[in-house]
């Protein structure tokens, strides 16, 4: 059998040539009685919880660039206009280059995105001037890293809060990176806008978040515990046991982020605190609990088609309940919740108590 | 427990558990300047308290190889058991178990042409015999009543529950295609080919590889773990991934204690095994310039 070794040349360091031929000497076929084939679960970190009942291969609606904010929308028109691979890959590095730098005292852990192999950190404020916008600063000390950052960045700083808190994440298919797609990459880059959307709707809700993830509520018995950043490893379930894990006494705000950033632009997230409002207002409860439990039920048919927000569980204690059969304090609740009955939400667990059964 | 700070995690994390269940003291090993963990230091760590030596054969970043024999016996003189995580080295060469002595010895799967999802345990039989089980369940049983059971004799006392049979199976059949070439014929092969990488690597600008010299120790393992000045591996990954179809792997290999005793974050890693030839190491060359210059050049 011919040597592979036609074209070798004589190696530098040994007068011997043991690697003049490969230890496997004839290409090595591993044949297979049929072709292995296989199916890609639809990913559910890629999209909010994608009901995919009928089919198995995943069919990423498309996203509607009209619907980002306009200067993301203008990146993303740029390297769809870039003829090949590799001069996006310049064209990231370019951005790289272009992103200001992040003031130091703001990379912090809590700033710190997970998932990624390398260092990133990112930090949001409220637009000083235009109220309601969100601006974004971010580093990296990989350069393709921090170019999708800076992509993050310049895309995204000037919008309005409440929409860079609605962008859908599919908005990197557009892009035509491939790199984007890589698994590991993958985690990291979406972490990195979870994050970004993350600290945007916070801004959005009025709370100004600090160098932490220290969150004031307006009317919470408990003050907020300094916690570490949401864990957005595996989308959709993962996000609600680790935060539950990390505050199990009062509400988990980073859940209601989690719904949000799940929903796909619909009645924008929010739910939660809608719930909360509500019940507050007609119950004066001593104690509530709201937990978003809508990852458990995608999939099946009554979920199709919307977007999160879907089933809670609610554990209520007010002294309004008291002399009220259980079906009476479910009713009360229930009546409370019109609204959001009529707009999605599918189920609710309740848990409802007085004061004394507690 | 004595471990190294060039531990893999698998075999660090464990032990970070018992020492939260049972109040044991973890003392790790630092590197000597060439970057091998220290023995001499080891020796002295032993004492009467020791209970378990924790050490790799093989570093999967450093690509030193430890004296296994040595800390053995140096380890029964204070009456303590070793366990050698054999992962890198058991694909790579002939490991004779008896000869080394250990109490323990692990090796993974799929880091041997195996499937993933299983891999081995070797221990003294003597030393099994006296262990409670630590999984429950069927098989691992001789006699089972309502307020207690009797156990079934190692190995059977450790494998509860039905096994991961094909994936044992695919380990099994990857022992033989191994062996079907010979163990020590593989190693030669790439020991050659290995240091062959290393003085290729060395020739690109800006490069420092991390662990022992091949000239210096008897044995470093075909890989290199590296980082160019300047460039984060990552990105050299991706672009040599992305513009080259060439596969290494950056990050801290699930060594962080390691990274941060050589002070770095991250690295990059060529790792060979014996189906590798010379000219894709020279293609791994060839691409890392050009990857080098595209990352640096765009300025």
């Amino acid at each position: 059998m011919a040597s592979a070794a036609a074209t070798s040349a004589p190696l530098r360091l040994l007068s011997s040539s043991p690697l003049s031929r490969p230890l496997l000497s004839r290409p090595h076929l591993l044949i297979l009685s049929r072709p292995v084939s296989f199916q890609r679960l639809a990913a559910r970190s890629a999209a909010s919880p994608t009901p995919s009942t009928s089919s198995s291969a995943p069919d990423p609606s498309p996203v509607d660039p009209a619907q980002l904010p306009p200067a993301l929308r203008d990146i993303i028109a740029l390297f769809q206009s870039v003829p090949d691979e590799r001069t996006r890959y310049k064209q990231l590095l370019a951005y790289a280059a272009r992103l200001p730098p992040m003031d130091p005292a703001l990379k912090s852990d809590a700033n710190r995105v997970r998932g990624c192999v390398s260092q990133v950190w990112v930090h949001a404020a409220p637009e000083a001037e235009a109220p309601g916008c969100v601006s974004f600063q971010a580093d990296s000390d990989a350069q393709l890293t921090k170019g999708l950052a800076a992509l993050l960045v310049l895309g995204l700083s000037g919008a309005p809060a409440r929409d860079v808190a609605m962008v859908p994440v599919e908005f990197i298919e557009l892009l035509g990176i491939r790199q984007s797609l890589s698994p590991s990459r993958n985690s990291g880059l979406l972490n990195m806008i979870n994050l970004m959307k993350l600290k945007a709707l916070e801004i959005a809700a009025g709370q100004e978040v600090t160098g932490g993830q220290e969150i004031r509520q307006e009317r919470t018995e408990t003050p907020a515990v300094e916690k570490e950043e949401p864990q957005f490893e595996a989308f959709g379930g993962q996000v609600h046991e680790s935060s539950e894990a990390e505050r199990p006494e009062e509400e988990e705000f980073e859940e209601e982020p989690a719904a949000v950033v799940e929903g796909n632009g619909s009645l924008g997230g929010g739910r939660k605190e809608r719930i909360r409002d509500s019940l507050e207002r007609g119950l004066s409860p001593v104690e509530l609990k709201i937990e978003d439990i809508s990852y458990q039920h995608s999939g099946h048919a009554g979920v199709a088609g919307s977007d999160g927000e879907t089933h809670f569980n609610v554990r209520v204690v007010s002294k309004e309940f008291e002399g009220k059969s259980m079906l009476k304090r479910h009713r009360a609740v229930y009546d409370l919740l019109q609204d959001e009955l009529k707009s999605g939400l599918h189920a609710l667990s309740i848990d409802a108590k007085t004061p004394s059964e507690v | 427990i004595i471990l190294t700070v060039a531990e893999h995690h698998s075999a660090i994390v464990p032990w970070q558990f018992v020492s939260q269940k049972t109040g044991a003291v973890l003392k790790y090993v630092g590197l000597t300047k060439e970057e091998v963990p220290d023995i001499e230091q080891l020796k002295g760590l032993l004492s009467s308290k020791t209970k378990i030596v924790v050490v790799h054969h093989v570093s999967n970043v450093l690509g030193s190889m430890l004296p296994i024999e040595e800390v053995v016996s140096c380890a029964n003189k204070v009456g303590a058991k070793v366990l050698v995580d054999a992962c890198q080295s058991v694909p790579h060469m002939p490991v004779d178990v008896q000869k080394l002595g250990a109490d323990f010895l692990v090796a993974s799967s799929h880091k041997m042409c195996g499937p993933t999802g299983v891999g081995f345990l070797h221990g003294k039989f003597e030393i099994l015999s006296s262990m409670e089980p630590f999984l429950g369940g069927g098989e691992m049983i001789a006699d089972v009543f309502e307020d207690k059971s009797t156990y079934a004799e190692p190995p059977s006392r450790f494998e509860a529950g039905t096994p991961a049979i094909g994936e044992a199976i695919g380990l099994g059949v990857a022992i033989d295609y191994l062996s079907h070439f010979g163990m020590q014929r593989i190693h030669e092969y790439e020991k050659v080919l290995g240091s062959y990488l290393y003085e290729s690597l060395l020739s690109v600008p800006n490069v420092r590889i991390y662990g022992p010299a091949p000239s210096a120790s008897d044995h470093r393992a075909p890989l290199c773990s590296f980082n160019v000045e300047n460039v984060h591996p990552t990105d050299i990954a991706e672009i040599l991934d992305l513009q080259h179809g060439i596969a290494i792997r950056s990050g801290h290999h699930c060594a962080q204690i390691l990274h941060r005793t050589l002070g770095i974050n991250a690295s990059a890693r060529a790792s060979l095994h014996f189906y590798n030839t010379k000219e894709e190491v020279d293609a791994f060359i060839h691409g890392l310039k050009a990857t080098i210059d595209f990352l640096t050049s765009h300025h």
